[in-house]
């Protein structure tokens, strides 16, 4: 089969070019036509603006492409070119791309397909856009975290401000979670109704029952129509998607006759290091972690190790095969450890959002995960994120009395515990 | 008073924390409203049509619907709807200007107020529904939409229509899909029902468009995440690493390989790395060893962390070498500070979700709470963190309202701003 397809690639090879772009544009969200590509191998200018713009509809974050109308011309150049700065692009060319967008095709094709061959982008471009048919609920925040909010026009607190303000906003908080749990405990008792009330209505037989699109879409025609439409179009975008897969090695080979029209640059010239002001803030903080994290282990492990020598110091060698199995056991311990955020615990944790099902059979086999189980490893991360919140609150008790311990003639009564 | 530069940095943060709370409540909001519509009584021009089920309707009163909708129902359907639409669109306009019965007697003519026999609402729409043609329809619809509004003339109509309709003439009625059977006098007979999920939802159907775009979407989504082995993929993997060398080759000698980004993504992960070291030491440190063994292995386990800790500094060492000498260009923006991302973002991501199953409305609910306790709990310790490092300073510094001041950090820092202490001056008694 596959050695079939190879000689199809080859003979038709000439065609195959112009269906591959065809198919990369289709996928792609304000794709230009295989007619820009073209003429970006060219370094036409008149093919540099669809460019841009389709960059940075690419490199911008989700949540930004709803929010606005999109930014003028030399915003747009600019976004992209620190975009991809940061992300790394090794060539030179692009940052001296003029900001009126009105140059530079040919680099640009390029850029577009070295993010192409980094990771796998349309299919992330596809899954941000996702028509959400189900009730979906996200069981980890990096998606929340990963998506800015909405710029919120700030009105800047005009000097200092007493301390009492900063209570008030505390409790201004806690009460607005207070407030967000009860309307989530409402929300999943509508939905728990909703689920049950549809219950063997769904084609579908894993599903069982319809979700709040479905039964959206069944009370207001209008709205289930453009649902329809976004479904359509979003499937023909899937299988524009699976068409490039197939194809596209033969846009990698044309990339490489455009990689060779393009001169080569010059050697890297002097530059002076800069540390950028953010990055170096986390650095900071997680170095200082890591330093007194060092410091408590030493603190914990060297006394630990002084008394254990001494008292082992004349045992014999039936103990050494002994503590050849320990050091073996806790040695893959640690691995498995260091394992689980080098990996950065994907497998470890469920990830990603999950399409809620109401079922009660809870039947072992089928696919999905069980809310049970869910349920486990969120209380276990609760208690984690508790312990680590107390171990704070600790601390800054201790500090506390450390610096009011200085003033004598005073008692301090603590507040009832919880 | 709090000095200046303190005061602004804090004040941001926690609006930042009410914003970010702002922004659920929002989008909860949003859908406890779409909810809690569909949990209510449909107006009755939303109503769907029980799609063709095998369920008989107790009542009886609904014939049994044709047959599964063909392209032409569809269409049908659609044109339907453009005159349900109308009809609204006029009754809302009609019911604005008017009051209700002064409505009912413009749209139905002939037909008198509420206080009428049964027949005269009835006739006319009965009218209108048999033997209806395309251009009647909205005449018709505006009569047996109205009555549904309001419990006296639905039963009026219910009553009138049993008396004027038999079963026999909805056979007659040309064939507009099942949307359809609202209106005419079965329909009538449920309108006055009107639509709850609660009681009928059971009889919901999708319709057969909507069906087939969804279940192909998922099957183009599970090709997609599945498509990882075959010739073309490989060979288009290789093409793409040879494209990657060749670009950074032309650009003018080797880079480190090292984006901001990447980075960026490293510090994140070195910084779970030590919340779970530290989680680990802290297991070790609290168990009681039982006996020689288990001391040992508490023994070997925290020599251990210490290495790993070590060689994570070490990391952290090279990291910042490869930012300061090499020009790494801007850090990426956008992202908020301090915010860890725990599950490393990209490995063998899952492109469309996977089921998650619930066995009851007390599952569902433990589940979302605890999910919200979580994030709160993040909120709170990168909080807490900020105000220790800006406020503890200041408790240190003496000055005029020194124990007030320490008397609010404390409940702030030590209690989340819930409890406060009691200070009392120990005044010797003589």
């Amino acid at each position: 089969m596959g050695r079939r397809r190879r000689r199809v690639d080859r003979g038709a090879a000439v065609g195959a070019l112009p269906e591959a772009i065809a198919a990369l544009s289709r996928t792609l969200p304000a794709g230009p036509s295989p007619e820009i590509f073209r003429r970006a191998k060219f370094d036409r200018p008149e093919a540099a603006p669809a460019l841009w713009q389709l960059l940075f509809r690419v490199l911008s974050p989700p949540s930004a492409d709803s929010a606005s109308a999109s930014p003028a011309q030399e915003a747009q150049v600019r976004a992209v070119k620190s975009e991809l700065r940061s992300q790394g692009y090794p060539r030179r060319a692009l940052a001296q791309l003029p900001e009126d967008g009105s140059q530079g095709s040919r680099e640009l094709l390029l850029a577009l397909a070295w993010l192409l061959a980094r990771g796998p982008l349309l299919e992330r471009l596809l899954a941000q856009t996702r028509v959400r048919l189900g009730d979906e609920i996200p069981l980890c925040e990096c998606e929340a975290l990963a998506r800015p909010g909405p710029p919120v026009p700030r009105v800047e607190a005009d000097g200092p401000v007493d301390i009492r303000h900063l209570q008030w906003l505390m409790g201004k908080l806690r009460f607005q979670w207070r407030k967000l749990i009860t309307s989530q405990q409402e929300q999943c008792a509508l939905l728990g109704k909703i689920h049950s009330y549809t219950r063997g209505c769904h084609s579908d037989r894993s599903l069982g029952h319809l979700s709040v699109a479905e039964t959206e879409l069944l009370r207001d025609a209008e709205g289930g129509q453009q649902l329809l439409r976004r479904l359509e179009s979003e499937n023909v975008r899937l299988e524009a998607a699976l068409r490039w897969r197939r194809q596209e090695l033969v846009f990698w080979r044309w990339m490489d006759t455009v990689l060779g029209t393009c001169p080569p640059e010059a050697s890297q010239p002097t530059f002076v290091p800069r540390i950028p002001e953010q990055g170096a803030g986390e650095w900071e903080l997680v170095a200082r972690e890591l330093q007194a994290l060092q410091e408590e282990l030493r603190g914990a492990a060297e006394p630990r190790r002084a008394a254990w020598e001494a008292r082992v110091g004349g045992w014999g060698p039936e103990w050494s095969a002994v503590q050849r199995a320990s050091r073996e056991a806790v040695g893959l311990e640690l691995a498995a450890l260091q394992r689980a955020w080098e990996r950065g615990g994907a497998a470890a944790r469920p990830h990603g959002p999950c399409r809620l099902v109401k079922s009660d059979a809870g039947a072992s086999g089928g696919p999905g995960l069980r809310a049970a189980q869910v349920i486990e490893v969120l209380r276990s991360r609760e208690a984690c994120l508790e312990a680590v919140l107390c171990q704070l609150q600790r601390q800054c008790r201790q500090e506390l009395a450390r610096l009011a311990g200085a003033l004598p003639g005073l008692i301090w009564i603590l507040p009832p515990g919880r | 008073m709090l000095p200046a530069d303190c005061s602004r940095r804090l004040v941001a943060e926690l609006r930042d924390a009410l914003d970010a709370c702002a922004e659920r409540q929002r989008q909860l909001e949003r859908s406890l409203r779409v909810s809690r519509r569909l949990l209510r009584t449909w107006e009755p021009a939303e109503t769907p049509a029980p799609q063709p089920t095998p369920a008989p309707e107790t009542s009886g009163e609904a014939p049994s619907p044709e047959s599964t909708p063909s392209s032409q129902d569809l269409k049908e359907l659609e044109l339907l709807t453009q005159a349900l639409e109308k009809a609204v669109r006029v009754r809302k306009g009609i019911s604005k200007t008017g009051e209700r019965h002064k409505a009912l007697s413009l749209k139905s003519g002939s037909a008198a107020t509420s206080a009428t026999t049964a027949s005269a609402p009835s006739r006319p729409s009965g009218q209108a529904s048999c033997g209806v043609s395309e251009t009647k329809p909205p005449r018709g619809i505006q009569q047996t939409v109205v009555p549904a509004r309001g419990l006296p003339e639905s039963r009026l109509l219910s009553v009138g229509d049993r008396t004027c309709m038999g079963r026999g003439s909805r056979a007659t009625k040309p064939g507009p899909g099942p949307r359809d059977q609202q209106i005419p006098p079965s329909a009538a007979l449920q309108a006055p029902e009107a639509f709850t999920l609660k009681e009928k939802g059971i009889l919901l159907r999708l319709p057969m468009a909507y069906r087939k775009a969804a279940s192909r979407n998922s099957r183009l989504w599970a090709q997609l995440s599945s498509a990882q082995t075959s010739d073309s993929m490989d060979a288009a993997a290789t093409a793409k690493t040879q494209f990657l060398q060749k670009m950074q080759m032309t650009s003018g000698g080797p880079g480190s390989g090292l984006s901001a980004a990447a980075v960026e993504a490293e510090v994140g992960l070195l910084r779970t790395a030590c919340l779970l070291l530290r989680r680990r030491m802290e297991e070790v440190l609290s168990a009681d060893p039982a006996d020689c063994m288990q001391e040992y292995r508490c023994l070997l386990t925290l020599e251990g962390l210490q290495a790993i800790t070590e060689q994570c500094l070490h990391r952290l060492q090279e990291l910042r070498a490869a930012v300061v000498g090499q020009q790494l260009g801007p850090w990426p923006v956008g992202r908020r500070p301090g915010a860890s991302l725990p599950c490393g973002g990209g490995t063998d991501p899952l492109w469309s979700p996977q089921l998650l199953l619930y066995s009851s409305t007390q599952e569902l609910q433990t589940l979302e709470a605890l999910r919200l306790r979580l994030a709160m709990l993040d909120q709170q310790i990168h909080l807490e963190k900020v105000l220790m490092s800006d406020l503890l300073p200041l408790v240190g510094t003496q000055g005029p309202h020194w124990l007030a001041r320490c008397r609010a950090v404390h409940s702030l820092l030590c209690e989340g701003g819930e409890r406060f202490l009691t200070v009392l001056r120990d005044e010797p008694a003589d």
